[in-house]
């Protein structure tokens, strides 16, 4: 894909709002930070993670393949990986 | 003004499934307009940001103080927090499809749309459950 890797944008972006939830609920501070600076963490975390795509999308626009996966399969399961692992933060959180 | 901007919310949601669909039925065919409604899908995608952004940050508070004192209180600590963090993903989801449909790859668009649909399907499920408990 030329100009734009729609897949590791999408990639970085998934992993990263993966992190910046978990981040953010396990440290207030973080959180508390984030609701300062965007006005609510959950403004926050929209312009980081979009920024992101943006960003990492032009930056790895010639890369086809990265930790020995395709861009297209490493997009594919990172997307389907953060959906997972945010389901699963807040049903943990919520049982412990 | 909540209802408008609820209106607004459902429609877009509606419209990421519907569309998507309608892109799925057509993938194979290839017609002019695809790479326009491909283009359409993903524009309302980051559209729906402003109204459910808006109905997040300014009215639900209200409707989470009475989930959580209710007898359902993982409907905003599990359901909840996990829609409205789900629905972060809906435009990288549909641009990312959309992407795929304007350089060409069509046939690799489809799971994309495939997830889109199911998502959108989710979290509408999702927000009916959340307003279930706030009347439990």
């Amino acid at each position: 894909m030329a100009k734009f890797n729609f897949y590791l944008g999408a990639a970085a972006s998934a992993w990263l709002l993966a992190i910046l939830i978990v981040a953010a609920e396990l440290i207030s501070q973080f959180k508390t930070f984030l609701a300062n600076a965007f006005t609510h963490h959950w403004i926050g975390k929209a312009v980081i993670v979009y920024s992101a795509f943006v960003v990492f999308g032009f930056l790895l626009q010639n890369k086809k393949s990265i930790l020995n996966f395709s861009d297209e399969k490493a997009a594919w399961y990172s997307m389907l990986g953060s959906l997972i692992i945010i389901f699963l933060f807040f049903a943990i959180e919520f049982a412990r | 003004m909540r209802d408008l901007l609820l209106f607004a919310h459902i429609i877009a949601g509606l419209a990421l499934i519907a569309f998507p669909i309608i892109i799925l039925l057509y993938l194979k065919k290839k017609p002019k307009w695809l790479k326009a409604f491909s283009f359409a899908t993903a524009a309302i995608s980051w559209l729906l940001l402003l109204p459910s952004g808006k109905l997040y940050i300014t009215f639900y508070p209200a409707t989470k103080t009475l989930v959580k004192a209710g007898s359902w209180p993982w409907a905003h600590s599990i359901v909840m927090e996990t829609k409205e963090h789900w629905g972060l993903l809906l435009p990288i989801i549909a641009t990312v499809a959309a992407g795929l449909v304007f350089t060409g790859k069509t046939k690799e668009s489809k799971k994309w749309w495939i997830l889109l649909i199911i998502l959108s399907a989710l979290i509408g499920v999702m927000g009916r459950v959340v307003k279930i408990g706030a009347l439990k």
